[in-house]
């Protein structure tokens, strides 16, 4: 069975500021996600796009919650696979506390149904773009290329 | 039901050897894993510890040497050492991706009523991100010392 859950937290030394700003620009976001980026105005009620690097739309949804460098919410679904898309959307929180000389990431995705393909799929790709994004922050440059 | 089990994955920029390396050495453990080490032969069978690098060298955690692979796989019993009854286990799987490495600790077979699932789950992320960022930066994370957890603990049960 799959858990329709999943929970990522990573500690990162850099700012809350930094990291939200990580999340939220297009260009920084297209290095450490494999070239994907964002569209939105990141406000509540703000429409939310994820588009692949050729510029066709992967998930899409609206922000719920945003709160700059503290906490952003997400209504979010596939768009391009019909079983994903099928199941809905799902809710995606990033949460940012400062944690000592770092700051601390979860990252909550999560879907109200039984078992979801969607959230399996999601799991793999988690780790490698938190990782990524990590390794951008600390040291400059990310931990995987692009063959994803 | 589901057991308890804790999965987390990271990415590194580093070989398998240093990061074999980095979890068995108990001179770079105590680097980045909130001061203590990692203390064995490594050999399956043998005894390994979780020990305080400092003067009083606390022994944190104990266990036996399941499987040693190096530089691939690892498996360890885990248990606190006032109730080595109370025993679980935890998996250390590397593997080379290209020129990176991926990293898979896995805890789990935790007894049942158990509360070292819940003793755990907050540690993993904060010693993994730290050794994380001790391999790609040559700096680990102050976050990942014992004094930060605890203050984290007084938080949450306050």
């Amino acid at each position: 069975m799959t858990k329709p859950e999943f929970i990522y937290v990573t500690y990162i030394k850099t700012t809350p500021n930094k990291l939200w700003n990580a999340i939220i620009d297009p260009e920084f976001m297209k290095q450490y996600w494999f070239g994907m980026h964002c569209e939105s105005e990141w406000k509540a009620g703000s429409s939310w796009k994820l588009l692949f690097s050729d510029g066709s739309l992967a998930d899409a949804g609206k922000i719920i919650e945003s709160a700059r460098g503290k906490k952003l919410v997400i209504k979010w679904r596939n768009e391009w696979k019909p079983q994903l898309k099928a199941e809905g959307y799902s809710r995606c929180v990033f949460k940012i506390e400062p944690a000592g000389d770092a700051v601390k990431l979860t990252v909550t995705h999560s879907i109200g149904r039984k078992s979801s393909k969607f959230i399996e799929a999601v799991s793999g790709g988690w780790p490698k773009i938190l990782s990524n994004l990590k390794s951008l922050l600390e040291t400059g440059e990310i931990v995987l290329g692009g063959k994803h | 039901m589901n057991k308890p089990e804790l999965i987390y994955t990271t990415y590194l920029r580093t070989t398998p050897e240093k990061l074999w390396n980095a979890i068995t050495n108990p001179e770079f453990a105590r680097q980045y894993w909130g001061g203590n080490e990692n203390v064995s032969d490594w050999k399956p069978g043998s005894k390994w510890s979780h020990v305080s690098g400092d003067p009083g060298r606390a022994v944190r955690v104990t266990g036996k040497v399941l499987e040693s692979v190096p530089p691939k796989r690892l498996v360890l019993t885990w248990a606190d050492p006032a109730d080595e009854a109370d025993v679980s286990r935890v998996t250390f799987e590397i593997e080379a991706i290209e020129d990176e490495v991926r990293l898979n600790v896995i805890h789990g077979d935790f007894k049942p009523g158990s509360d070292m699932v819940t003793k755990v789950s907050g540690g993993w992320p904060r010693v993994l991100s730290s050794l994380k960022s001790f391999l790609e930066t040559g700096k680990s994370l102050k976050a990942a010392s014992c004094a930060s957890k605890h203050a984290e603990m007084a938080k949450a049960s306050a």
